[in-house]
């Protein structure tokens, strides 16, 4: 793993972003911007807006207003696969077609770098190689996917992100099936990623996580940013409240000094 | 408890009593309609100078020699298509299921055309061999459908049927190509339609119909019960295997006696029940009231537009009811929510 | 690390790299820089199999019939140097009809694949969507001649688009995925066979003989002109989906897979769509609705090659060597009677279909 720092590190904001769903608005007016080179995660309750948001980052939905920026060029305008080169998406329960080794599907990460006449550079053979290695997965790299663990099938995905080569890599709830070993194999992964300088956007539903992996945390409400910041600074009780209407106690981590939920209970009355 | 709604039309809720009574209105209008209209040179006029008295032979001979049985068999198997379709959806427990789409017709036609080329003359052994043809259909189908659960999707039970009765339907046609005599015997069967047929084409079904109505009154009460699910009906006194066969029994008796009349006609046995459950809402038992009338009310209004549309020729009956079947089939699989019945 | 296609490359010095197991790599060096091509070596071995396998069922083809020609005979008509009654049997009544039946099967099969890998759902050719059956609609319409005189391959083609239209836009909501989308397809295609129908029960019976058939499909009338522009498009069909190869694996995943590995999903899928339209019409035009040699050409297709790319060349190959059999099996087990080659791609093809059905929910991609 002696990769080099990233030569440029592009940023990604929104500027008065708009989305809808069918014909409901989800969010409206959103300006945020995502650290470079950190782990941001994007929690809120169901419904809030949160997966709406990373589909307009990753343009898998065009907004009705505003615009996603990189680099401050909107994304609608670049073409699709330039963007691929730039930013990795892992969509929630990805689906891979039957068959296909882990290897085989992180080479698909390749593609983007791919052409006619450029098939498979030797550039493309250390990149793979070295994703499977990222991902701790060269014991497994000729099994298919469907023989693996849950953990290891989304380390494979990720793996694939990897091969991709992105400085920004998005994720929508990465741990959403997985039970809690194999969840902290995909966050020490992801925590990984970012310390060899990429940027990760993931989408998690567990505030417990989010405070435990993500650098800078942006909290979600009906479509509105309500907090945004390093977990151990906006995370309040009250922010809690206000986001799952549920009472808690914050306690401090004492190994890794990020805040900790404790004593959960239910809110006496809605105010 | 709500009832679940199913992918039907909402019809303002009139009392049963009322509806039933429109619907018969209906359906002697479209009889009386039968009588009068026609491909041939007796008009309306004519037709209707006739039944108030007038000395007319041609129009007499028209009338009642050809346009009365085929009016009563319209209605005959207007019915029994009705009744199998409501019957095959409820123990499927598939809005989908429908005799037509589902083989049971290819069954009966295939068994037809088999049975002439092994040498069977037409006349004497259509309705049984029709019948023993549509219960293999049936079973095979509803086999097909308890395996591995392609039952459990109802759409992909379809889709089975829809592949079952495409073999079959080739199958007949390879053994019309391969027998010249068959082929000239039942080329205007095997379209399935409703002109040519005689009186006693239908007094030889009639037994059959008579024993069908006494088991669709036997098994009512089980099968709607069997809707709430095998594990209820068994707790209610039920053996929901036995309906099943029963059931099974009754749509075998109704759509190859229907088949062996009439040839095999599609999607009949899906939008009769549609409608019925418009005005019927979910119970079974109700359903299957209001198949009596919809059924031969459809079957007889085809038959008259299938009468005009062409003239002087006519129109096999299965085109149109495919015509106003299919849409019907988009509709149901449209519904945002496909119910298991 | 190096993120752009222009750093990586100057990083790579070397062109001469081990190619991922299974592979053939050929690198060469040019003006733009290091140039690399890989072969899946058991793509290459199952596409000379079946191509072999074609050449021989089309010497068997030309053989065979009411008039049997020695395989060693074949070959020598048509290199032009046999009796003139050999020649002519060949080359004048077996070679047309041999043509016809590849390429038609090759469309059908290219075009199945195409839609099943656009649906992600292997039952989801465009026999059984109902696309075939518009294709025939419009086509009979212009034969029987209800006042429209233009070409039946144009009409068939406009008879494809107007079939799709509709399936497509009466499962919108819904999706392309599942089997919702199917049976409104199977609807679509029943209202346009009772048209068809309806066409032909409306015209005199000789008009109807001609157009008979346009609805079981069949190789032995052929429209002149149709052939030649079925043989083109095809060409230039196979191009262009042979070109599209590396993005139709994507579309196998999600689409927020394929698109953030850089596919415009959207508009490969109109593409895509719309090749397969095109080719079932151009196909229709020639032989009718021979819908199930576009299920059993991607099937046989899939069980030789791998699951790691769609295998276009494959199923387009295998389509056409199925159709050639179908042919020649209606020509000659009921010889002097000629069997449709729909009813027998039909006779096998329903039992694979319900054997498709029969199987567990996960094979379904």
């Amino acid at each position: 793993m002696s990769q080099s720092p990233t030569p440029s590190m592009p940023s990604l904001a929104t500027q008065s972003l708009g989305m809808s769903y069918g014909t409901r608005q989800v969010i409206d007016g959103l300006d945020i911007t995502l650290p470079s080179g950190q782990v941001t995660a994007i929690v809120g309750p169901n419904g809030c807006g949160k997966s709406t948001l990373l589909a307009g980052l990753a343009r898998l939905h065009k907004p009705d207003s505003g615009a996603v920026l990189l680099d401050g060029a909107d994304i609608q305008r670049l073409p699709t696969r330039q963007l691929a080169t730039q930013l990795a998406l892992l969509p929630q329960e990805a689906v891979a077609p039957e068959g296909l080794t882990v290897t085989e599907l992180i080479r698909f990460g390749r593609q983007p770098h791919q052409g006619w006449l450029r098939q498979w550079s030797a550039e493309d053979q250390r990149v793979v190689q070295h994703a499977l290695a990222a991902a701790g997965l060269e014991q497994l790299a000729d099994r298919p996917i469907d023989a693996l663990s849950g953990g290891q099938r989304q380390r494979a995905w990720i793996a694939m992100t990897i091969a991709q080569q992105t400085p920004l890599l998005l994720l929508d709830e990465p741990t959403s099936a997985l039970d809690l070993g194999h969840q902290i194999e995909v966050f020490e992964l992801v925590k990984h990623l970012a310390h060899h300088g990429r940027t990760v956007v993931m989408v998690l539903h567990d505030l417990a996580s989010a405070c435990r992996y993500a650098d800078h945390l942006i909290a979600m409400r009906e479509g509105q940013i309500i907090a945004a910041g390093a977990p151990a600074t906006v995370v309040t009780p009250d922010l809690v409240r206000t986001l799952y209407q549920v009472e808690c106690t914050l306690l401090t981590d004492p190994d890794t000094g990020s805040p900790l939920l404790a004593n959960v209970r239910r809110s006496p009355a809605p105010a | 408890m709500t009832v679940p709604r199913f992918a039907t039309p909402n019809v303002r809720r009139a009392t049963p009593r009322t509806l039933m009574l429109l619907l018969l209105t209906a359906l002697v209008a479209v009889s009386l309609v039968s009588l009068l209209i026609g491909a041939g040179s007796v008009g309306p006029g004519r037709a209707l100078a006739l039944l108030s008295g007038a000395q007319d032979s041609e129009a007499r001979f028209i009338v009642w020699e050809l346009r009365a049985p085929r009016t009563l068999i319209g209605i005959v198997v207007g019915m029994a298509l009705g009744v199998a379709g409501a019957l095959l959806q409820a123990v499927a427990r598939n809005p989908l299921a429908e005799p037509g789409l589902l083989g049971v017709s290819a069954g009966a036609a295939f068994a037809v055309a088999l049975a002439l080329v092994l040498g069977a003359s037409a006349a004497t052994l259509r309705i049984s061999v029709a019948q023993l043809g549509a219960l293999v259909g049936c079973v095979c189908v509803l086999s097909v459908a308890r395996f591995r659960g392609v039952g459990n999707d109802p759409v992909r039970l379809v889709l089975a049927g829809a592949a079952f009765s495409g073999l079959l339907a080739s199958l007949t046609s390879l053994i019309l190509l391969y027998d010249q005599r068959a082929a000239d015997e039942i080329r205007f069967w095997v379209i399935g339609s409703l002109a040519g047929r005689r009186l006693d084409d239908l007094l030889a079904v009639l037994p059959s119909m008579l024993v069908a109505s006494v088991m669709v009154a036997l098994i009512a009460r089980p099968l709607a019960a069997l809707a709430l699910g095998e594990r209820v009906a068994s707790g209610l006194g039920h053996h929901p295997n036995l309906i099943r066969w029963l059931v099974i029994a009754c749509v075998a008796l109704l759509v190859g006696a229907a088949t062996a009349i009439a040839g095999p006609i599609a999607f009949v046995g899906l939008v009769v029940p549609f409608v019925a459950r418009a005005f019927a809402g979910p119970d079974i038992r109700r359903t299957l009231w209001f198949c009596l009338p919809i059924g031969p009310l459809i079957v007889l209004a085809a038959d008259i537009i299938s009468r005009v549309v062409v003239a002087p020729s006519e129109l096999p009956l299965g085109v149109l009811t495919a015509l106003c079947g299919a849409p019907v089939l988009i509709a149901v699989v449209r519904a945002r929510r496909l119910p298991m019945l | 690390m190096p993120f752009s296609p222009e750093d990586q490359f100057r990083a790579d010095g070397n062109n001469n790299v081990p190619p991922p197991q299974g592979y053939w790599r050929f690198a060469w060096r040019s003006g733009n820089g290091a140039n690399s091509l890989l072969f899946e070596q058991r793509a290459v071995v199952v596409n000379l199999g079946l191509f072999g396998a074609l050449l021989l069922a089309s010497v068997i083809y030309l053989s065979l019939g009411s008039v049997k020609v020695a395989p060693t005979a074949v070959l020598q008509a048509l290199f032009g140097n046999a009796d003139i009654m050999a020649s002519f049997v060949v080359q004048e009544l077996r070679l047309p009809r041999l043509a016809a039946a590849a390429s038609t099967g090759a469309a059908f099969a290219l075009a199945g694949i195409l839609m099943q890998t656009l649906a992600r759902n292997r039952l989801a050719t465009p026999g059984i969507i109902g696309i075939d059956n518009g294709a025939t609609a419009f086509a009979v319409a212009s034969i029987v001649g209800l006042g429209v005189s233009i070409a039946p391959p144009a009409m068939a083609l406009a008879g494809a688009t107007t079939a799709a239209v509709l399936t497509f836009g009466l499962a919108a909501g819904n999706g392309t995925q599942g089997y919702r989308f199917i049976v409104a397809g199977i609807g679509v295609g029943a209202v346009f066979g009772a048209i068809t129908q309806l066409m032909l029960a409306r015209v005199a019976i000789d008009t109807a003989n001609a157009a008979y058939p346009w609805t079981v499909g069949s190789l032995s009338a052929r429209p002149s002109g149709a052939l030649q522009l079925l043989m083109l498009g095809l060409v230039l069909g196979l191009a262009t989906a042979m070109a599209l190869a590396r993005s139709l694996t994507l579309l196998r995943f999600k689409d927020a897979t394929a698109s953030g590995l850089g596919v415009n999903v959207k508009r490969r899928r109109l593409e895509v769509l719309l090749l397969s339209v095109a080719l079932t019409g151009l196909a229709v035009a020639v032989a009718g609705p021979v819908g199930m040699v576009g299920l059993i050409g991607p099937e046989i297709a899939r069980s030789l090659a791998s699951s790691r790319s769609v295998p276009v060349l494959a199923a387009t190959l295998a389509g056409a060597l199925v159709m050639v059999l179908a042919d020649l099996a209606g020509r000659t087990l009921l010889a002097p009677i000629e069997i449709p080659v729909g009813i027998v791609t039909a006779v096998v093809g329903g039992p694979w279909l319900l054997w498709i059905l029969m199987r567990p929910q996960r094979s379904f991609t």
